[in-house]
């Protein structure tokens, strides 16, 4: 019984100090992480929208929309970038669940009329040196400039505008239907995204 | 063994990659460039440098029926807070090492030292056998994470060093690649100790 005890309050010990010790570190680095993280975001941005001079994650609207083939809802926040107050662009995070090795995460910048300025890859799980070109600028340049109506959203293969990566389909078919669809989005929901 | 013999045995002749070939899932799976293999190697010897010393000064109040579980809890708080602090301060090595920091946890050279060395050693002893290991761990990543950069993707540290007539082998960066350097390295290890 005393052994137990014994065993009992070492343990406790051991853990009380770790909990201790990690509540430190936690807010010690609380502050530097939101601000990585927070810098992280605006270099996202700003890459997909340029000419801006506004804090974008201080001016955002966040909408919510109905995964139909889930059921459950899912938040887009929308960041808006102004010139001189005027708004010359909106950026959003979309994501393909269907890339090679995982999901593929960008910021989608376009202009209030909804033609693209600029794409950036987040985060994707492609295989190095093939689907990870799609990271590259080669591939995510020729995004500029298009538009729903301008451009058909498809890699060549697949009869579409869109230039596709040599040895690797699946990546810029997941790229290029998330743009597609993030466009829709945008287009569906100009209004509320520009005024509000 | 003085404490200079347990600082240089992690080095050479008990290497734990290439001599006790411990700890291979870091070692494989982040060793795809230098900088990633040296990153995860110095949050390794930081993290073993801690767990040893803790271990070695708590070794006598531990009963030994809890001691794995106490280990654990130590070793556990130090991954913590190279977790914290690197996201906090090294935001982008922290984003490429990703999944695989919080996994020095379950690495088997920092419970195996606690467990085989420092709970039964002095804190010098304990502190230089941490010391050596993660030395020789993080150099051992460090020449894998090369070789595979060098041959996979035509760099070193991100430098073209190969050549514009340089067809990288691209099998080198993917998890294959891992597994045909450490082959090669190990009977190249091999082949000098049983000459000496």
């Amino acid at each position: 019984m005393k052994d137990i005890l014994r065993l009992m309050v070492v343990l406790t010990a051991t853990c009380f100090v770790a909990a201790l010790t990690l509540s430190q570190v936690y807010q010690l680095t609380k502050e530097p992480i939101a601000y990585q993280k927070r810098l992280e975001v605006l270099r996202a941005i700003r890459a997909v929208l340029p000419n801006i001079d506004n804090e974008p994650d201080k001016d955002t609207v966040a909408l919510q929309f109905e995964k139909t083939s889930t059921g459950e809802s899912r938040e887009v926040i929308f960041f808006r970038g102004r010139s001189r107050g005027e708004l010359t662009g909106v950026a959003f995070v979309v994501t393909s669940p269907e890339g090679y090795g995982g999901r593929i995460e960008m910021m989608l910048g376009v202009d209030p009329q909804g033609t693209i300025l600029g794409v950036e890859i987040l985060g994707h799980l492609e295989t190095p040196g093939l689907g990870s070109k799609i990271g590259g600028t080669a591939f995510r340049q020729q995004f500029v400039g298009r538009d729903l109506k301008n451009t058909q959203w498809a890699v060549r293969k697949d009869g579409g505008d869109i230039d596709q990566i040599t040895g690797a389909t699946i990546s810029p078919r997941a790229v290029v239907k998330a743009i597609k669809m993030g466009l829709d989005i945008y287009q569906e929901n100009r209004q509320k995204i520009s005024g509000g | 063994m003085g404490v200079t013999g347990e600082f240089l045995k992690g080095l050479w002749k008990e290497n734990p990659i290439f001599r006790l070939v411990l700890g291979m899932c870091p070692a494989l799976a982040v060793t795809t460039a230098a900088i990633n293999g040296i990153a995860m190697g110095l949050a390794t010897t930081f993290v073993l440098l801690c767990s040893n010393l803790v271990v070695s000064l708590v070794r006598k109040i531990i009963p030994a029926r809890v001691r794995l579980p106490s280990f654990i809890v130590i070793i556990a708080t130090f991954v913590t807070i190279v977790d914290l602090v690197m996201a906090g301060f090294f935001f982008r090595l922290h984003k490429t090492l990703g999944l695989f920091i919080p996994l020095i946890v379950v690495n088997c050279v920092i419970l195996g030292r606690a467990e085989a060395f420092a709970s039964k050693n002095p804190i010098f002893s304990a502190l230089a056998d941490g010391l050596g290991m993660g030395i020789g761990f993080t150099l051992s990543l460090g020449v894998l994470g090369a070789i595979r950069e060098v041959l996979g993707n035509g760099t070193l540290f991100s430098i073209p060093i190969m050549g514009a007539s340089f067809l990288p082998f691209l099998v080198m960066v993917l998890p294959p690649g891992a597994f045909i350097a450490l082959g090669f390295l190990l009977a190249a290890m091999n082949r000098i100790a049983q000459k000496s």
